[in-house]
């Protein structure tokens, strides 16, 4: 049974290797009433690591401020910081991706992580729009919208989500292959989105503590990976030079 | 390489920016307006306002004031403090942009 549990956790955490062969070795318990236990585990647990089940994950926090919402527990007003903090959330863990890898090499959890890069990212697409549907719902009518459109806090905030447009409607693989070279520019953009996206909160939002808890650690990792990289690249130089 | 050197550089400029910066921290107004015992209702100065031809969308206090988020009789989208005891109207400000201040 320990033994069970914990072949079931290391392939949770597993890419999906299903092979239908046995080895040699397996022969013999191959109609074993355990091994069957085990395979339908393993069928369920690598169901709920799949990608369908991490984006029902992601829209739980969604689903339960709406819900929130419309039984009239909440405003539209206050509707706006949740979900514009979970959009910039989901848009900070997709970036931190890369650094993590850089900074970590080759892990597992780098891997499982990387396979949600495109959930993360478009997650935080959706949730910048639900942020813009309740800031007009709460606005009520364009007038008062085009009336603050120029403070710094309002104008940042429409830039981001500007920029995040062209991000999420290339998120998909036909994209990616047309876009070849250029998809990796395009999406570089992200970095703007979030220099937007960190203006508009700390411009926004009444104390600056919610914005640096969550941009700091990009911050930080950003810049970690940014002294990995040029450490690799002036050892190899050093390398070079005493050949 | 470029544009996390860039990004690096401007997250930390902004960061920066936006601690030196304690006018957006809350504490925008502050009001000696002494014990609550001594104040008027929010409700009443919701229904005050309302009279005046003000929508309310919330109230609550901030730096001893009472602040208001809702639409001015001219239609201005606002937040608002107003005093406590005396419901006088102290400060209305739009996303950062002072409307009113009282001298």
């Amino acid at each position: 049974m320990v033994n069970f549990s914990l072949m079931a956790v290391v392939n949770f955490f597993l890419p999906r290797r299903h092979t239908g062969q046995a080895t040699s070795c397996d022969n013999f318990i191959l109609d074993h009433p355990a091994r069957n236990i085990q395979d339908n585990g393993m069928k369920i647990l690598r169901k709920l690591n799949s990608l369908p089940v991490f984006w029902i994950l992601l829209s739980i926090p969604a689903i339960l401020m709406v819900r929130g919402y419309l039984a009239g527990d909440i405003i539209a007003m206050d509707m706006l910081h949740p979900t514009g903090e979970f959009s910039a959330r989901f848009m900070i863990v997709a970036m931190i991706i890369t650094p993590l890898s850089v900074i970590f090499g080759n892990r597992q959890w780098i891997a499982w992580m990387m396979k949600r890069r495109r959930s993360f990212g478009l997650a935080a697409f959706g949730y910048g729009m639900l942020h813009l549907i309740f800031y007009i719902i709460d606005m009520e009518a364009l007038e008062p919208i085009l009336a603050e459109f120029w403070a710094p806090g309002i104008w940042t905030g429409w830039a981001a989500l500007l920029v995040f447009v062209p991000l999420a409607v290339t998120s998909n693989n036909l994209s990616m292959r047309r876009l070849k070279q250029s998809w990796k520019h395009l999406q570089r953009l992200v970095y703007i989105a979030a220099l937007l996206t960190l203006a508009h909160w700390l411009l926004i939002h009444d104390g600056v503590g919610g914005a640096l808890a969550h941009f700091i650690p990009l911050l930080l990792l950003e810049l970690l990976r940014v002294i990995i990289i040029y450490g690799r690249r002036n050892n190899g130089l050093t390398q070079r030079e005493s050949l | 390489m470029k544009y996390s050197v860039i990004t690096a550089a401007a997250t930390a400029l902004i960061a920066t920016a936006g601690l030196s910066s304690p006018a957006l921290a809350t504490g925008k107004m502050s009001c000696e307006a002494g014990p609550q015992s001594g104040w008027k209702t929010q409700d009443e100065l919701k229904a005050d306002l309302v009279k005046k031809g003000w929508t309310i969308k919330k109230s609550k206090i901030d730096g001893g004031c009472y602040e208001v988020y809702g639409t001015t009789p001219e239609g201005d989208r606002v937040e608002a403090y107003f005093h406590p005891v005396s419901l006088e109207k102290l400060l209305v400000s739009r996303r950062g942009e002072i409307l009113f201040r009282k001298q």
